[in-house]
């Protein structure tokens, strides 16, 4: 057990570690051309593409209402797209529950708390291996995640509820975490939280990455994410509009124009 | 009030507070894991309470073994109940529209008793219905320690099921989180079924305690559903533990009330609590965070 976390941890071991299939790095999740909205309301996402790479943390920003929770909610199955593919480490998951999607590698933390306010942390951590039947891997998980999230060690027999909000998002990533994930759904974790749990929570969706785990990291706060992102995505009016590495995009002043009111105009 | 006749009805308040407790616990099922208003609660409460009564008319054998039937097919019709009509309603207006929807199954269960057993009330004789047993100078009828018994017994289970089986924690995950439920890989729409279920079967065992006890007739569930909703928002609606805390301290209340009010006064004292908390609680007393989300 204690070998195979070391491995995990280390940082060098991400880059390969998930690329077996092909030297062309075949992505872990792939949105192609995703069409999705609720009820009859207009489309929230009108084309979208995304995808993620193995080892990777790819962060979609974008304004308030801009389709970001949908995006997710379409990978995780909580909504079903009208058009477009979802493809999970080469198998099209398109459509399914999001049992299903949770069993083909996809791990979802949802916007705002989401532990179960009224169970322990312990209950918390174990409810993420509701579906793992193999006793000795929850053992093996826990073990894991305890390690990497210290903190949800330490407050193992605390109601959830009762914890500070940044507490709350550790215990979150952690039950996340149980089902060994090819991909992490997060959904503005900084959200409600002060500078010091911020910084916090993006040093672990750092270290989730080092630990062999791809992220699809959503955030409001731009700038602030695409500091601890590879990839950054711009989302806006439903489909993504810029895409590149992380520190290029920081600099890109479509950027900033996006964000400083005046929206780029629609080019198709 | 005397010391002895206080005694009696401090016993008697427990006694049927434990009843109180487990079917107000199964009505407080449905709204923590599905926030439905099971109006129809005490119907099927009286429907059991019927089988029970039919059970012992035609085979002469004790009573209590009617939940050998009533329990398992309670479980069973709760879960169709919950799977092919409350799902059947819209999320945004769930709640409210429950009520209309529960409101015309207790009709119908309440016509249905009628037309098959007419409206003669309706008592089951037993060996040991006038019994009772003295303890400390306070007499107490065996129906209804058998009744209590019953009560306590099935809340316990209740408690094991929620707090030690996978599907308890899949259950109050629900509860407590539904979304959150969903993305660690509950069925939520089959536990809310279950959910259902279990609290269906509440109600065959209340029913069946009752019987033992009451006089039975079909409109008689409307006396049990008012002081059975007001002991979920005193408890805090969603909370087991509240609901049934609730419940003792009301029936306690209730029947202390008796010797100086009367029957139909002591009542009161349910819609008072309902009133008091409303006004200066409306999360409810023993509910715990949880509750405070409605
Ligand atoms: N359950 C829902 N039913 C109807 N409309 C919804 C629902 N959820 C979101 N919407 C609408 O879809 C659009 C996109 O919402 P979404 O939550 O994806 O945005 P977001 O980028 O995550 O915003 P935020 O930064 O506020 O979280 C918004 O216009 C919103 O009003
Ligand atoms: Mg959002």
């Amino acid at each position: 057990m204690e070998s195979e976390l070391e491995s995990e941890l280390a940082p060098q071991a991400t880059a390969g570690q998930a690329a077996e299939p092909g030297p062309a790095a075949e992505p872990l999740l792939r949105l192609t051309d995703v069409q999705a909205g609720y009820g009859r309301a207009a489309l929230v996402l009108r084309g979208l593409s995304v995808t993620v790479a193995p080892g990777s943390v790819v962060c979609l920003v974008g304004p308030n209402g801009a389709g970001k929770s949908t995006v997710l909610k379409v990978a995780s199955g909580l909504l079903k797209p009208r058009a477009g593919q979802v493809v999970v480490d080469g198998v099209d998951v398109t459509g399914r529950s999001p049992q299903q999607l949770l069993a083909a590698g996809l791990s979802h933390v949802p916007q705002g708390h989401s532990v179960f306010p009224e169970m322990t942390v312990a209950e918390n951590v174990l409810l993420g291996a509701y579906t793992v039947r193999d006793r000795s891997e929850v053992e093996a998980r826990t073990d894991f995640v305890t390690e990497l999230f210290p903190l949800v060690g330490e407050r193992w027999s605390a109601l959830a509820g009762a914890l500070s909000g940044g507490q709350q998002k550790q215990v979150e990533f952690a039950r996340s975490l149980m089902v060994r994930p090819k991909v992490v759904l997060l959904d503005e974790p900084s959200m409600g939280l002060d500078p010091k749990a911020t910084a916090v929570v993006f040093e672990q969706v750092r270290r989730m990455r080092d630990a062999g785990t791809a992220v699809l990291l959503v955030e409001q706060n731009a700038r602030r994410a695409l500091e601890s992102a590879d990839v950054g995505c711009v989302l806006d009016l439903g489909r993504v509009h810029i895409t590149g590495p992380a520190p290029d995009l920081l600099a890109d002043p479509r950027l900033a124009q996006l964000y400083l009111g005046g929206r780029p105009k629609e080019v198709s | 009030m005397t010391g002895a006749l206080f005694a009696q009805s401090l016993v008697l308040g427990v006694l049927l507070g434990g009843l109180y407790a487990l079917l107000a616990a199964g009505l407080t099922l449905y709204f923590g894991v599905m926030r439905v208003v099971m109006i129809a609660h005490s119907a099927f409460l009286i429907l059991a309470a019927y089988l029970a009564w039919y059970f012992h008319e035609r085979t002469g054998i004790d009573p209590l073994l009617s939940l050998v039937v009533t329990v398992p097919l309670f479980f069973v019709v709760g879960y169709g109940m919950q799977r092919f009509l409350v799902s059947r309603l819209r999320p945004i207006t769930l709640t409210t529209m429950s009520v209309l929807l529960t409101f015309a199954v207790a009709l119908t269960i309440e016509g249905l008793l009628g037309f098959v057993w007419t409206g003669t009330q309706r008592r089951i004789q037993l060996g040991y219905s006038g019994t009772s047993i003295e303890v400390a100078g306070v007499s107490i009828a065996v129906v209804k320690l058998v009744a209590f018994g019953l009560a306590a017994l099935s809340l316990g289970a209740l408690y094991l099921i929620l707090r030690r089986t996978s599907f308890g924690r899949a259950l109050r995950a629900t509860t407590q989180h539904p979304e959150a439920a969903r993305l660690i890989g509950i069925d939520t729409d089959r536990v809310a079924g279950l959910g259902f279920g279990l609290g269906l079967a509440t109600a065959a065992v209340g029913g069946t305690a009752l019987a033992l006890d009451y006089t039975i007739y079909p409109s008689l569930h409307w006396h049990w559903i008012g002081p059975l909703m007001a002991i979920i928002v005193v408890g805090g609606l969603g909370s087991i533990p509240g609901a049934a805390i609730a419940a003792l301290l009301l029936g306690v209340a209730a029947s202390l009330l008796q010797v100086p009010l009367g029957t139909t006064w002591a009542q009161t004292v349910f819609y008072l609590a309902l009133f008091v908390t409303l006004m200066i609680r409306p999360q409810g007393f023993f509910g715990g965070r949880l509750a405070q989300r409605f």
